[in-house]
């Protein structure tokens, strides 16, 4: 199992990582949020115990790890907060410099 | 003597340069001349000098002086001083020659106010006192530097002069450079030697002297010192730096700031010296130096470049003594620096006089200015004396014990030889330079008849005649007691062990004697032949100029920095590519993590759940699909895809809060996105897509590439993050044990979020908050000038008619303010379920608020989940009327409130818990009867705070990313 889901989340990061050197600026916004995703559900399966019922203190059995939990439901919030932040600028670069397309942007260096 | 005395020196000059901007000023500078001014800061100089000359008997009987002030103490940095007799030697000649100095440029500047000239010389001063007074190798290097940068600004003090640049330019780089070197080499002792204090440098000795790194530090040090002092092939900045008004050539370019180099090296002798490296390196370079400088200024007929030249000759002649290592070379050292400070700055002082009043310091023009002025060759003539080393001068000293020190027995025998011909040859050509110089510039009859000149006031004579006057003091004042303490003091504290002086200048005939007078006789046939000597040094071509070594340095380092700039594309795109394989590169060679797994046990494939595998490939596959579609939209809902099957995995885990919190962002950040697709224009999109089909071949190899190594780094960093994790949980248990007792939650995660973790939480709805604030301010404001139908440019009426006419909207109102997205026309089908939506979602976002902690769902969900259903109000109606239909949605309000709120709630269990995010059930203090599994505390307003800033901040998001362009509706 741990085999195939690092092979999982190494597939999304990979994915996500060509998407973002796409030219056209949405796929590179897709691509960030898949990136995001593999690395949520990476932290995810960092926990130490392999629950077999929610973390709920009512609950008999073994739980599974709060701890993480906790951390990812805070990463998945500022990820979106990022990622929207994102989009206004691609939006402002849209309109400032009227293109789409990331190569247009290479004026870094001035 | 206290400690804190010991800051005075270097204090009394930043007074100084303060002072001396004051001088700006038109009220002051009308009323006080620039020479009286001078006059008057020369007290400040003055009156350090004389506070150091009266700490010398203190000095003398009870050793160095120190005080040590805490400056980083994290680090172990602090400002330390230390005041011994070789620091109070340099000290006293910055002093001294410093007050001189100062009144001089009174008199130098014909132009008036030189205010800035002033204050450069004042802060040197203090950088040079605190050089000299530091006690530890951090203070040391500040100053040292701090030497290096006012040098660079008295260089290119005429600021109009591009030669003067240059010149300024090279000295700063030159010594800036060995000072980076210089830092690296103390640091290097300090670690070896477990201290940056000079005690514990030079208590370390024999430690350092063993360590492995002492080739290293000694090199590094090493360099830093050739570099300020002048030592060749570093030699060439100080010629170029007679660019310097006169008055600070003679202070820092032959009396102070070049024998930076010799205090630092003299003053780490009884800690690195006394090997065979630093025999040879010192000797070595020294030697050569003395040639070169020696050799060089014999063919020059400019005075300045002459006495420069000289003065490098003199540095190496210094570094050659420390090289030497023996108690009468540390006695020639100390007498060679008192003497050669005494003649140069006053021979340089006499250059600036003569400059001065005829106009030019060639010697090709000057000559035969002793009828007009006589007083002033009377002065120099003096300075030349000791400069040639002629008794009964202080220089005459000197040479005598330079002369004995390379003829002491312990010198190797082949060293020996080459070392009493090298200072020979040299003593010689310094003999010829100061009969040059007094020769032809005073003697004989003008070369140029233009040249006039007369006698400069007393007061500017002043400034020479005094140091002038004590070489000729010093040689003839029979065994001065206290000065020949002195000068073992300070010998002693270089050398390390005891040194005897004697200042007699007659000590019978010695072969130091017979040399000398060799060395003189050479000198003068080396004088009466110049004319054929310059001749026959022209016919030498310079093969080898470290000039033109500095020039392609210089070149190389501009060549590289093109080069370095044909990297930079300026794409983002490539940027991020390379920082990719760096950081790619990095965790695998720095993590040492195989980049493929070894041993791969895949398990029984029985034992894996089928719908864990499911929604991973589910996962995956719908992540790869949003790479081949053809349109965005249909890669954005490949997207959505993946990520609720995200959410599935998590669902699996199970997490049931994150899955749930996974969807809604999920949900959000589909809509977000899509409404940003609708608002970049369709062209441009269309372009933008024709691009990330039609891409050249290697580019999508390369970009493909990049992809499956990072995806095979993630890969391993995952399986073995995964594979070697902790079994056991510290923490974890603890909040399983202790959510319920005492934050009532059964829902553990949510314990976490909203109580144990709160401030954390907080911290994260700010955020979330800020974004959505900051996206409204960069959407609405920062592009109002770019936006052609920008809300102001709108006219005012159409805004009001919209808000007046309010059920019209499907007829007259713009076109944003009734239709959805792309002005696609909406059915009342669709209206009819907006109206039904946004309740719903609402009672479902408050009963998370209220059951969140018992069950999934928290107040984060509850506000993604009724923006979503405003999200889709907006899309229905537009920006406009669900604004004006939804009075109550004024986002930036929504945030303010919860976030006061949260401070509010978390301020308040202070008062009973004394605890910041404590936790209280009100509803249990006053009895109220709740429903079960539902609790009035302090978690349920933190829970409804977080929904009301989340549902702020997620409309501020869909409103500026919606509709760009539409008036804000609050006031």
């Amino acid at each position: 199992v741990d085999l195939l889901q690092a092979l999982a989340i190494g597939a999304m990061f990979g994915i996500g990582i060509f998407q973002i050197l796409r030219r056209n600026v949405i796929r590179a916004a897709i691509g960030m949020l898949i990136l995001s995703n593999a690395v949520n559900l990476f932290l995810l399966s960092t926990g130490a115990y392999d629950g077999v019922v929610d973390a709920y203190a009512n609950l008999a059995g073994q739980k599974s790890d709060a701890l993480p939990q906790a951390l990812v439901l805070t990463a998945i919030v500022i990820s979106l907060a990022g990622f929207s932040f994102v989009l206004s600028l691609l939006y402002v670069l849209s309109v400032r410099l009227g293109t789409a397309d990331a190569d247009d942007i290479d004026q870094l260096k001035h | 003597m206290s400690g804190a005395a010991l800051f005075i020196p270097i204090l009394l000059p930043i007074l100084g340069a303060a002072l001396a901007l004051l001088y700006r000023s038109p009220s002051i500078n009308h009323r006080l001349s620039f020479r009286s001014v001078c006059w008057l800061l020369s007290i400040l100089p003055l009156i350090s000098f004389l506070g150091l000359l009266a700490s010398t008997p203190i000095v003398h009987a009870a050793g160095p002086q120190t005080v040590s002030l805490a400056w980083i103490p994290s680090l172990g940095v602090s400002i330390s001083l230390w005041l011994d007799s070789l620091s109070l030697l340099f000290l006293l000649l910055v002093a001294g020659i410093g007050a001189l100095i100062v009144i001089y440029t009174g008199c130098y500047f014909s132009s008036g106010a030189e205010w800035r000239f002033l204050a450069y010389l004042f802060l040197f001063m203090a950088a040079m006192s605190g050089l000299l007074l530091a006690g530890d190798i951090v203070t040391l290097f500040v100053f040292w530097e701090g030497t290096s940068v006012t040098s660079f600004l008295l260089i290119a003090y005429k600021t109009s002069d591009e030669a003067a640049r240059r010149s300024a330019f090279k000295s700063l780089f030159i010594t800036g450079g060995g000072g980076v070197a210089l830092l690296a080499g103390l640091l290097f002792v300090a670690s070896v030697a477990g201290g940056g204090d000079f005690a514990a440098i030079l208590s370390s000795g024999d430690a350092l002297r063993s360590s492995p790194l002492y080739p290293v530090m000694l090199a590094l040090v090493a360099f830093g010192a050739f570099t300020k002092s002048a030592q060749t092939p570093a030699h060439i900045w100080l010629p170029d730096a007679m660019s310097a008004p006169t008055p600070a050539s003679a202070y820092l370019h032959s009396a102070t700031m070049v024998k930076a180099g010799i205090y630092l090296m003299a003053r780490m002798n009884p800690a690195l010296g006394q090997t065979e490296p630093w025999f040879w390196l010192l000797t070595g370079f020294g030697l050569s130096t003395m040639l070169t400088g020696a050799f060089v200024g014999l063919k020059k007929r400019d005075l300045k470049a002459l006495l420069a030249y000289s003065t490098v000759s003199q540095l190496g002649v210094m570094m050659m003594l420390i090289g030497d290592d023996t108690s009468t070379a540390f006695k020639a050292l100390v007498v060679s620096v008192l003497a050669h400070a005494l003649y140069k700055s006053a021979l340089f002082l006499v250059t600036g006089i003569i400059d001065h009043e005829t106009g030019t310091r060639d010697l090709d023009r000057l000559g035969g200015l002793r009828k007009t002025m006589p007083r002033t060759m009377a002065v120099a003539v003096i300075a030349a004396l000791s400069m040639a080393g002629l008794p009964p001068m202080f220089g005459f000293l000197a040479k005598e014990t330079l002369l004995a020190s390379v003829t002491h027995p312990s010198v190797p025998g082949i060293a020996q030889g080459l070392l009493v011909t090298a200072v020979v040859a040299a003593g010689a050509m310094l003999f010829a330079q100061a009969a040059t110089f007094v020769w032809d510039a005073f003697m004989g009859r003008p070369r140029d008849p233009k040249v006039h000149g007369h006698d400069p006031s007393a007061w500017m004579l002043l400034a020479p005649a005094i140091p002038a006057f004590l070489s000729l003091m010093f040689g003839l004042l029979p065994e001065p007691k206290r000065l020949a303490d002195f000068v073992s003091d300070a010998a002693e504290a270089a050398y390390g062990g005891e040194v005897k002086v004697s200042l007699a200048l007659w000590a019978g005939i010695t072969p130091p004697l017979v040399l000398s007078v060799i060395a003189i006789a050479i000198g003068f046939v080396l004088w009466q032949s110049r004319e054929r000597v310059r001749l026959i040094q022209g016919r030498i071509p310079a093969a080898v100029s470290a000039n033109r070594l500095y020039d392609g340095t210089l070149r190389a380092l501009d060549r590289s920095a093109r080069l370095a700039l044909r990297t930079q594309d300026g794409r983002l795109r490539h940027y991020l590519a390379t920082i990719l394989i760096g950081a790619g590169a990095l965790i695998v060679v720095l993590g040492e993590i195989p980049v493929l797994p070894t041993a791969p046990e895949l398990g029984p494939v029985a034992e894996m759940p089928l719908l864990r595998v499911f929604a991973l490939i589910l996962a995956t596959a719908a992540a790869a699909i949003s790479i081949f579609l053809r349109r965005d939209f249909f890669a954005i809902l490949a997207l959505s895809a993946s990520g609720l099957s995200v959410a599935l995995l998590m669902l699996l885990q199970p997490a049931p809060d994150v899955a749930l919190v996974q969807v809604v962002v999920d949900i959000l950040s589909v809509v977000v996105l899509v409404l940003a697709l609708t608002i970049i224009p369709r062209e441009q999109r269309a372009r933008a897509a024709e691009f990330t089909f039609k891409q050249s071949r290697w580019n999508l190899l390369r970009d493909a590439a990049i992809a499956i190594g990072a995806g095979i780094v993630m890969t391993s960093v995952s399986y073995y993050g995964i594979a070697s994790r902790p079994r056991a949980s510290v923490i974890t248990p603890y909040f399983e044990a202790a959510a319920k007792p005492l934050t009532g939650a059964a829902d553990i995660v949510g314990a976490i979020v909203v109580d144990f973790r709160g401030f954390d939480t907080l911290v994260e709805i700010t955020v979330f908050a800020m974004a959505g604030i900051g996206m409204y301010t960069l959407i609405r404001y920062a592009l109002r000038n770019d936006n052609a139908i920008s809300w102001r440019s709108r006219p005012r009426k159409e805004v009001a008619s919209a808000a007046v006419e309010p059920n019209d909207e499907d007829a007259a109102a713009p076109a944003h303010t009734i239709f959805g997205i792309d002005g696609m026309p909406t059915s009342s089908m669709l209206h009819m379920l907006a109206y039904v939506l946004l309740p719903v979602m609402l009672v479902i976002g408050a009963t998370q608020v209220m059951y969140g902690h018992d069950r999934p769902g928290d107040g984060f969900t509850a506000g993604v989940t009724i923006s979503l259903a405003i999200a889709f109000w907006y899309v229905i109606f537009g920006y406009q009327e669900t604004r004006r239909r939804l009075p109550w949605l004024k986002p930036s309000l929504l945030v303010a409130c919860g976030l006061l709120l949260e401070i509010a709630n978390a301020s308040l269990p202070v008062l009973s818990t004394g605890v910041f995010f404590g936790h209280v059930d009100y509803g249990a203090l006053v009895g109220l009867p709740l429903p079960a599994g539902f609790s009035l505390s302090s978690s349920f307003i933190f829970e409804l705070a977080i929904c009301l800033t989340v549902l702020g901040g997620a409309t501020l998001i869909l409103g500026a990313l919606g509709h760009p362009n539409d008036p804000p509706v609050e006031g």
